[in-house]
């Protein structure tokens, strides 16, 4: 089996497509890593004025009562770049970078109404007039380049054998078909893989040696995942170009079967099935968001005035309208937004899990969600700031009972606490990334990713099993 | 001699499986998306529609002239050819309000709302990006073994027996391969064109069908220069699977990977700093403006300075109003845009305050036409800064993806179809004009200094006295110039091209 794999490898590094690859992975991967280099030190550093604008935004607040805090909210939540987005950029333009925990609609002559969390969507491009382009990340390198590379690689392994003559040759030595089918099919495995670990390998020193950007060890594990998740990749296309090889009498037929099975899993599956899924499972239209929003808002004042002007000013039952008023409208529209973002997360998810049958988009996702980028880390983003948020409304509550003199009422300055809050106390939100959830995510998608393999590796074994030489 | 050449190849070509596969994959991915471009175009007309009637009744419930800020607002249409090639239709703004303070350009406009943002993660590929990626490829595969196989098999030493000029069997070859390249283009085509027209909400006019035929014309050159690369590879390769898989690479490179490179490096290339320079300069021209307007409300004794906020109502002028300001928002400054218009509207005018009215309405004069003078001047800054800034790096990048053939392609289709830089353009630039043109009408009917600019209790607004705007895609004489240089550039690679094959043609031995 070795001496077969050896011949492969041989045969492999002596060719022309070899020296090919090699260029092209190596000018691909560096190119990443010098882009990654210009653009992240940038990205992060405005990430953290944002964060420190942020927690100015909170002291500000809280160093003119807990009213004051409690109606503002803690302001803008920010997104965390992530180290590895040279991995996977993950369409992160399309999704919006903050949270608005903070976000006002009107006030009268004494009420104001309190924050409620809104989710902004992103504005991707509007000033930009460039044309479209995906960027040059580890996703695309292996997702579309190495793919193609695997192909050409094991389009020919066993036809152009067969054309030569060869193949009987092999196979009146007295060694079992699937010994020689697994010899070959290491053979290529190496033969792709060295360029490509050459590659990666110079992608990282290139990042890793330069001072602006910081790797972490947990960084490190992510990337030996996605590394292992490219290999089961190119597995996959080696087993596909093995199986139509053993399948077809020629070699250049095989190439033209696997290109055309590559170009609709490829180009068709990810973008055009995904936008039929996602635009026809669209329950309907949002224009009648804000009308719905005005509907409720009026509903509500409308019942609010009849019952306001019935008692006496300074009245506690009075001031027990107002804050009810406020509370209940803010609760309300924030569950109609919660209500909208949860209807449009439930449309992407449904076109999701239909683009699933293309490996491609799998291992898109995968590395992704191992980057720590795309639609499952914004969803994670989303998450923390509603985890925060609890743990801020929260910490408004306990405040507020904490002081005997205050009468309880939310939503109403003379209700609540009249004590200065220290800006310390206040919970700080942080942008965390659990690898473990990330794993969670992706184990679905991994295991399809590994049933692929599977299916294709076994396909290609039984027909190589009964090719007539 | 030649027609019996090209009917051999003809057959040789049309009974393959490679020419079924091409014909069904190119049906499928065009028409699939057609489907999906289809609704999206629906989508963005209905909301196109909806925002346009809803500015309309805004405008309409103003009563007075200066309340026009930010009611008066344009729409611009989805154009239809997008499905063709999407270009910058959906990218940009298309929705931007006409205001004598500032000049109206693709950077000041903002977006109608989508129904579901996150949607955009599915990128949308249209009709053109197909034929460049599908296309492209199946004439790689009808050329790679055009002459390699011919001489594996020994065919090519046969027909060479005969006393025919090497050019004529080349030629005989490429004639053949692109009318089987043909079919699927055009029946895809039609395909999608009849899809386009049982839609209602498509209207296609005659010179739409001609930008159409000037996409399949382009398209045609960009088949016939993959082809002539196939058959190039074919002739200097001894084994058609070498020729195969050179050919694979060089499809990738060409098609997958120089344009993302390319664009991905033209991203990182330094960005100009005049950006913040400009900003300061553009804002400085309004400060002055600032300084003389309260230098002409202290020389009145009478007016006094304007009320701030909505706190004290009835001070200042005297009047019962309120004073409104436009503030720099977060994002001003990347648009270069700065100003901070102060004015003031009553709904009624005390009748202590009458007298003053004049004296309002003088300042209104003054005023507004100071504005429209610091416009004029900081549009002097601002355009070529919005230029260096913004045009100037995407057309460095457009340059570059030129030495592709896959960008010639785009751009090209682009032109013709009126979705590039040059075609959303012309529609700001007929909102500047239409601007101009209200400005106009302002001054010529003394609508600045006139009561009605700020006060509704003597006659309203009346909205439907303004010019009208109206907007009509360039002809398709413009679009054909626009996409000229690119095609040309097209036809002279295919030609050398073809020049070329044909000398290694020549001296090769069979």
């Amino acid at each position: 089996m070795w001496h077969i794999a050896k011949r492969e490898l041989s045969n492999n590094l002596n060719s022309l497509r070899f020296a090919l690859a090699t260029v092209l992975l190596l000018g691909l991967m560096l190119t990443n890593a010098i882009v990654h280099l210009r653009e992240h030190p940038e990205r992060v550093q405005r990430y953290r004025e944002r964060v420190s604008g942020h927690q100015n935004h909170i002291a500000a607040h809280a160093s003119n009562g807990l009213y004051d805090l409690a109606q503002e909210g803690p302001g803008n939540l920010y997104k965390k770049p992530s180290d590895l987005r040279f991995c996977a950029e993950g369409s992160e333009t399309f999704m919006s970078d903050r949270a608005q925990a903070g976000y006002h609609r009107w006030s009268t002559g004494t009420l104001k109404s309190f924050w409620i969390l809104a989710y902004p969507s992103a504005t991707p491009n509007r000033d930009n007039v460039r044309p479209e382009v995906t960027k040059v990340d580890w996703g695309f390198i292996i997702g579309y380049v190495l793919s193609l590379v695997a192909l050409l690689f094991t389009f020919d392994s066993i036809s152009g054998e067969r054309e030569r003559g060869t193949l009987r040759l092999t196979l009146s030595n007295p060694i079992p078909r699937h010994t020689v089918l697994i010899g070959k099919f290491l053979g290529a495995f190496i033969s792709v893989s060295i360029p490509f670990i050459l590659a990666v390998l110079v992608n990282l020193l290139v990042i890793s040696t330069s001072s602006g950007v910081h790797l972490d060890a947990e960084a490190w594990g992510r990337l030996g995942i996605i590394f292992f998740v490219a290999v089961l990749y190119t597995c996959l296309f080696l087993a596909l170009g093995m199986l139509v090889s053993a399948r077809v009498q020629r070699s250049a037929v095989s190439l033209v079967i696997l290109l055309l099975v590559w170009v609709v899993f490829v180009v068709f599956m990810p973008s055009t099935l995904a936008s039929i899924a996602g635009r026809s499972t669209s329950s309907g239209p949002t224009y009648d968001f804000s009308e719905r929003s005005w509907k409720l808002h009026n509903e509500l004042s409308s019942d609010y005035y009849s019952r306001h002007y019935k008692e006496p000013e300074g009245s506690t039952k009075r001031i027990e309208i107002d804050g009810a008023y406020v509370t209940k409208d803010a609760e309300q529209q924030e569950q109609l937004h919660e209500a909208r973002l949860n209807r449009r997360i439930a449309e992407v998810h449904r076109a999701r899990t239909i683009t699933r049958i293309s490996p491609v988009t799998i291992v898109q996702n995968l590395i992704e969600s191992f980057a720590g980028t795309g639609f499952e880390r914004h969803l994670q983003f989303l998450e923390n700031v509603q985890t925060y948020v609890r743990e801020f409304r929260t910490f408004i509550v306990d405040t507020d009972s904490a002081d005997p003199e205050s009468l309880h009422i939310f939503g109403v300055r003379t209700g609540m606490s009249q004590e200065p809050v220290s800006p310390e106390a206040v919970p700080k939100f942080e942008d965390t990334l659990n690898l473990s959830k990330d794993f969670n995510t992706a184990a679905t998608e991994l295991l399809l990713l590994t049933l692929f393999v599977l299916v294709l590796l076994s396909g290609a074994y039984l027909a190589f099993v009964r090719v007539e030489v | 001699m030649l027609r019996t050449l090209i009917g051999r190849e003809l057959l040789d070509n049309l009974m393959t499986f490679r020419f079924a596969a091409a014909v069904f994959i190119t049906l499928l991915l065009v028409v699939a998306n057609t489907l999906v471009l289809l609704k999206d175009y629906e989508q963005r007309l209905t909301a196109y529609n909806k925002a346009a009637q809803e500015s309309h009744q805004e405008l309409r419930e103003e009563k007075i002239y200066a309340r026009y800020a930010g009611a008066l607002v344009v729409h611009r249409p989805p154009n239809p050819l997008s499905i063709f090639n999407l270009g910058l239709d959906k990218q940009v703004g298309n929705k931007i309000e006409v205001y004598h303070a500032f000049v109206p350009t693709i950077w000041d406009a903002e977006k109608h709302g989508a129904d579901n943002p996150f949607l955009n993660l599915f990128t949308s590929i249209d009709i053109v990006l197909v034929f460049q990626g599908v296309l492209s490829l199946l004439a790689l595969i009808f050329a790679y073994d055009a002459l390699a196989g011919e001489r594996e098999r020994g065919t090519l030493r046969l027909v060479l027996t005969h006393p025919i000029q090497r050019g004529y069997i080349l030629f005989a070859k490429y004639i053949s391969a692109m009318l089987c390249l043909l079919v699927p283009l055009l029946i895809s085509l039609l395909l999608s064109i009849i899809l386009l027209t049982t839609s209602t909400t498509v209207a296609l006019r005659a010179d739409d069908f001609l930008r159409i035929g000037g996409i399949v014309l382009t398209s045609l050159l960009y088949v016939s220069l993959f082809y002539l690369i196939g058959l190039c590879i074919s002739a200097m390769t001894r084994r058609t699977s070498t020729a195969l898989m050179l050919c694979m690479f060089v499809w990738g490179v060409l098609v997958l990977v120089y344009p993302n490179l390319i664009l991905t490096a033209v991203e990182i290339t330094p960005k100009p700093d005049a950006k913040i320079s400009v900003y300061n300069q553009i804002k400085q021209m309004w400060e002055e403006l600032e300084r003389e307007k309260k230098q002409f409300i202290r020389n009145d004794a009478i007016l006094g300075p304007p009320s701030r906020g909505g706190e004290d109502m009835d001070a200042g002028f005297g009047l019962e109003g309120v004073e409104y300001t436009f503030w720099q928002g977060e994002d001003k400054p990347s648009i270069l845009l700065y100003f901070h218009q102060t004015g003031l509207y009553a709904g009624k005018i005390k009748a202590e305050s009458e007298p003053q009215v004049p004296r309002v309405q003088n300042y209104y004069s003054f005023y507004n036409r100071e504005t429209i003078n610091t416009v004029e001047r900081t549009w002097l800054v601002r355009k070529p800064a919005l230029k260096t800034i913004y045009v100037q790096p995407a057309n460095l990048g457009r340059m570059l993806l030129r030495f592709s053939p896959v960008g010639l392609y785009d751009t090209a289709t682009e032109a013709w179809a009126g979705t590039d830089l040059e075609g959303i353009q012309d529609f700001f630039s007929t909102v500047q004009r239409h601007r101009r043109a209200v400005v106009d009408y302002f001054y010529d009917k003394k609508i600045f200094e006139s009561r009605q600019w700020f006060a509704a209790d003597k006659g309203t607004a009346d909205w439907d006295a303004l010019p009208q705007f109206s907007f009509q895609r360039s002809d398709t004489g413009i679009n054909a110039k626009r996409a000229l240089p690119d095609m040309l550039l097209l036809l002279t690679m295919n030609v050398i091209l073809f020049t070329v094959i044909v000398l290694i043609f020549i001296k090769s031995e069979v």
